[in-house]
């Protein structure tokens, strides 16, 4: 079931987007550039990474689940900007009659719940329905980039929001002494110890439990499953949801674990981090390990991104270094390319017996 | 059922084929039954849209003596001021027919993609790159070029063709992507519009600004370069009838290459089955390429006609006419003919935005919510099928137990 070529893949991606560092820091970026941007690789990047990796990898996870019990779920992008609005509007609205930080739990909780809901109508729509899933997808990721403006012009009459508190670092005593590690991870944020809990226990839900093994079915062979008398339905609706409650955690990770602020603007402030998201699940090739790997490594560059428009002396048009994460998620996709998707994956499945 | 089960026989599966089984699913569907489906999807999202309309209003504080039931926003007076403030007077038909025109221009983009098996997301990101170098193309050779009427007449055609070419190269590059390393072309079109609009604000801010004007824009083109309004009636509008006679152009022009020549039924024959096509002798890889740049070439064209009719100008933060084009050809049904009623709807809603949003102070975003909410109803016509059943109207039976509707009619 695995694909044997994925080391290779990993490692063939891994060595090309060096060489294209390489090629880019050589010839584009001056030599003492790369001196002064040598040094902005400290546990301080380390851990902006690793914040900026939550969302990316939640969606990433949430996606594996859907595809691999056969829904591909396209509309994750929609499903993080749900969250992010509901949980900054949950946020704000109660912070002054609870206190910031229980409003941001509150809300945090809610918005996971919405994306699940939503995720949930998705289900409905593609499962119950028959819908493309496609179709449905961009369809879901559509109506969330209308109704999240939407929404907050109703209730702040702007597409953005005011700043909201974010949820409090959590430090675990004696790990936080740990060099350069220790700092970067065990003093953060609580969404990024989520998701360093999500990725192995994702794993092991997939790998290792019986509704792993009939999600999988679901995806490969439902036919099967069926014949075994485990409603492909019912996995399906489950896997689904479960898509919903990770890219939630992702959303709400995004809104309130670091920006503190619902942008609606544009593209909104989840800009693609579904998409990425997806992108880094391919690379992953449906593990969530890889894909936690792979979403780092988008995150990685989106964090030096932001680091190297603040060093004055380089003087690169920012506009120029927020391509860079965009077109990498393009190289790798180039790269990657024919990943094995489950055999069911896209199909509508049908129960003989109704 | 029968024809998931025809699909999985080709064997071994890849992210690519996500788009052609869905692609081929909303084809094969009779014209009858698309066009029911298009409107019940319409219909629907309407109501979903007023059930919004009416809770937001409950939401919003408002000083008004007449409520609607408790709410501030009352759906009828809302769907009026949507559909039916946009025709009266002549200012605002002209602010429908442009916004028409520009998305006939997305719309028929998104729709020959899609007529291919292709999802092309990055309209938007084809327009804004076509729309760029079309700007500076007319920047750069106005000062070479005679002026007047034999300007216009230099100018014009030469920033179509400008729009179209650089639109149509950019699209290449998800299309070879898709075609020669498989790379989905849903995200990679994606990550495009993100490239261009960055690419974009980077070349005009850095090399391209107009030094006189504080938003990132570039200097504005000569007037005789611009498309200005012909007719009186529609006199202070950026709208021109040249640029409606283009578009419509272009939907005969595509009309007829897609039904009635080679390409275009190899074009539509890849889109439906593509194994099919495959072993008639149609080489799958160039033809991927070749829609992509043609569906890239439209939206170029638009980005073009955007610059000429409406800015007068390459300015930073181009209207999402990309994503519109997406509902546009979905409610066509993604038939180049279905784009001009389609296009004319969705112009009539993004004008009708604008007077919700003065009039009532309905936010104008509310069409973005109905654009992915027509699009969500589109795709799930057993919705509308069970419907019909239970109230038995819309399309026979027979109609639906033909297009693989498992024998239970």
């Amino acid at each position: 079931m695995r694909n044997p070529s994925t080391p290779v893949v990993a490692g063939a991606v891994g060595g090309v987007l060096v060489l294209l560092a390489a090629v880019f820091f050589t010839f584009v970026v001056p030599v003492d550039w790369m001196v002064a941007l040598y040094d902005q690789l400290d546990t301080s990047l380390l851990s902006a990474a690793l914040r900026l990796t939550v969302p990316i990898a939640f969606a990433a996870i949430g996606g594996i689940f859907a595809e691999k019990s056969g829904v591909i779920n396209i509309g994750l992008e929609g499903l993080l900007i749900v969250s992010a609005f509901t949980s900054i509007a949950v946020a704000w609205a109660l912070q002054e009659p609870m206190g910031a930080q229980t409003a941001a739990w509150i809300g945090f909780t809610v918005a996971v719940l919405a994306s699940t809901l939503f995720a949930g109508l998705f289900a409905v729509v593609t499962i119950r329905y028959e819908a493309d899933q496609i179709i449905a997808g961009l369809a879901v990721w559509l109506v969330a980039l209308g109704v999240g403006p939407f929404a907050s012009q109703i209730v702040w009459e702007s597409v953005n929001s005011p700043a909201v508190p974010t949820l409090g670092n959590l430090v675990v005593p004696g790990l936080v002494e740990i060099p350069v590690l220790g700092p970067a991870v065990f003093d953060s944020n609580p969404t990024v110890y989520m998701m360093l809990g999500a990725v192995p226990l994702s794993w092991y839900v997939i790998n290792r439990t019986a509704f792993g093994r009939w999600m999988r079915a679901s995806g490969e062979n439902p036919k099967a499953l069926d014949t075994a008398g485990v409603n492909v339905g019912r996995v399906r609706y489950a896997s689904v949801l479960l898509s919903g409650l990770f890219s939630g955690i992702g959303g709400a990770g995004l809104a309130l674990g670091q920006v503190g602020q619902f942008i609606g603007s544009g593209q909104t402030m989840v800009s693609g981090r579904g998409w990425i998201g997806i992108t880094a699940y391919l690379m992953g090739n449906y593990n969530p390990v890889g894909a936690f790997l792979s979403s780092f490594l988008f995150a990685g560059l989106n964090a030096l991104q932001i680091r190297v428009q603040q060093i004055a002396e380089l003087d690169i048009p920012p506009s120029l270094v927020q391509m860079l994460p965009f077109v990498a998620v393009i190289v790798v996709l180039a790269i990657v390319g024919k990943t094995r998707i489950p055999d069911a994956a896209g199909d509508h499945y049908e129960s003989g017996d109704d | 059922m029968s024809a998931d089960d025809a699909e999985d026989a080709s064997g071994s599966r890849s992210i690519p084929e996500w788009s052609e089984s869905a692609a081929s699913r909303i084809i094969t569907a009779s014209a009858k039954e698309r066009i029911f489906i298009s409107f019940a999807a319409f219909v629907a999202s309407i109501l979903v849209g007023s059930v919004l309309v009416y809770l937001s209003g409950l939401v919003v504080a408002c000083e008004g003596t007449s409520l609607f039931f408790g709410s501030c926003y009352d759906p009828f007076q809302v769907y009026y001021y949507l559909f039916v403030d946009p025709f009266i007077g002549g200012f605002n038909v002209a602010l429908v027919m442009k916004e028409a025109v520009l998305l006939l221009f997305t719309g028929l983009s998104v729709a020959v993609a899609f007529r291919a098996g292709l999802f092309n997301i990055g309209s938007q990101g084809q327009l804004v790159v076509g729309g760029l170098a079309s700007a500076l193309a007319v920047l750069f050779t106005a000062p070479l070029a005679p002026g007047g009427v034999a300007g216009t007449l230099v100018l014009v055609p030469l920033a179509l063709v400008v729009g179209a070419t650089f639109g149509g190269v950019f699209a290449a590059i998800p299309g070879a992507l898709k075609a020669y390393a498989d790379a989905n072309e849903v995200i990679t079109t994606i990550m495009l519009n993100f490239v261009a609009a960055n690419l974009a604000f980077f070349l005009v801010g850095t090399y391209f600004q107009d030094p006189n004007s504080g938003s990132v824009e570039t200097r504005s083109i000569p007037a005789y370069s611009q498309l200005e309004p012909i007719l009186p009636f529609f006199e202070g509008a950026p709208f021109s009838v040249v640029a409606l006679v283009l578009g419509l152009g272009l939907v005969g022009g595509l009309y007829y290459l897609l039904a009635n020549t080679a390409f275009g039924y190899d074009l539509r024959t890849s889109g439906v089955q593509p194994a099919a096509a495959d072993y008639g002798g149609v080489a799958a890889k160039r033809l991927v390429v070749s829609s992509m740049t043609l569906s890239g070439a439209l939206a170029g064209i638009g980005g073009a006609v955007y610059v000429l009719m409406v800015m007068g100008r390459y300015r930073t933060g181009v209207p999402a006419l990309g994503f519109d084009g997406i509902t546009v050809s979905i409610l066509a049904g993604n038939n180049p003919l279905g784009v001009v009623p389609s296009a004319l709807l969705f112009g009539v809603m993004k004008a009708g935005s604008l007077s919700i949003d003065f009039s009532l102070g309905v936010p104008k975003q509310l069409v973005g919510v109905l654009r992915g909410l027509v699009i969500l109803f589109v795709a799930m016509p057993e919705f509308f099928r069970m419907l019909a059943r239970y109230t038995s109207f819309g399309p026979d039976e027979r109609t639906v137990a033909a297009d693989g509707g498992d024998g239970d009619a």
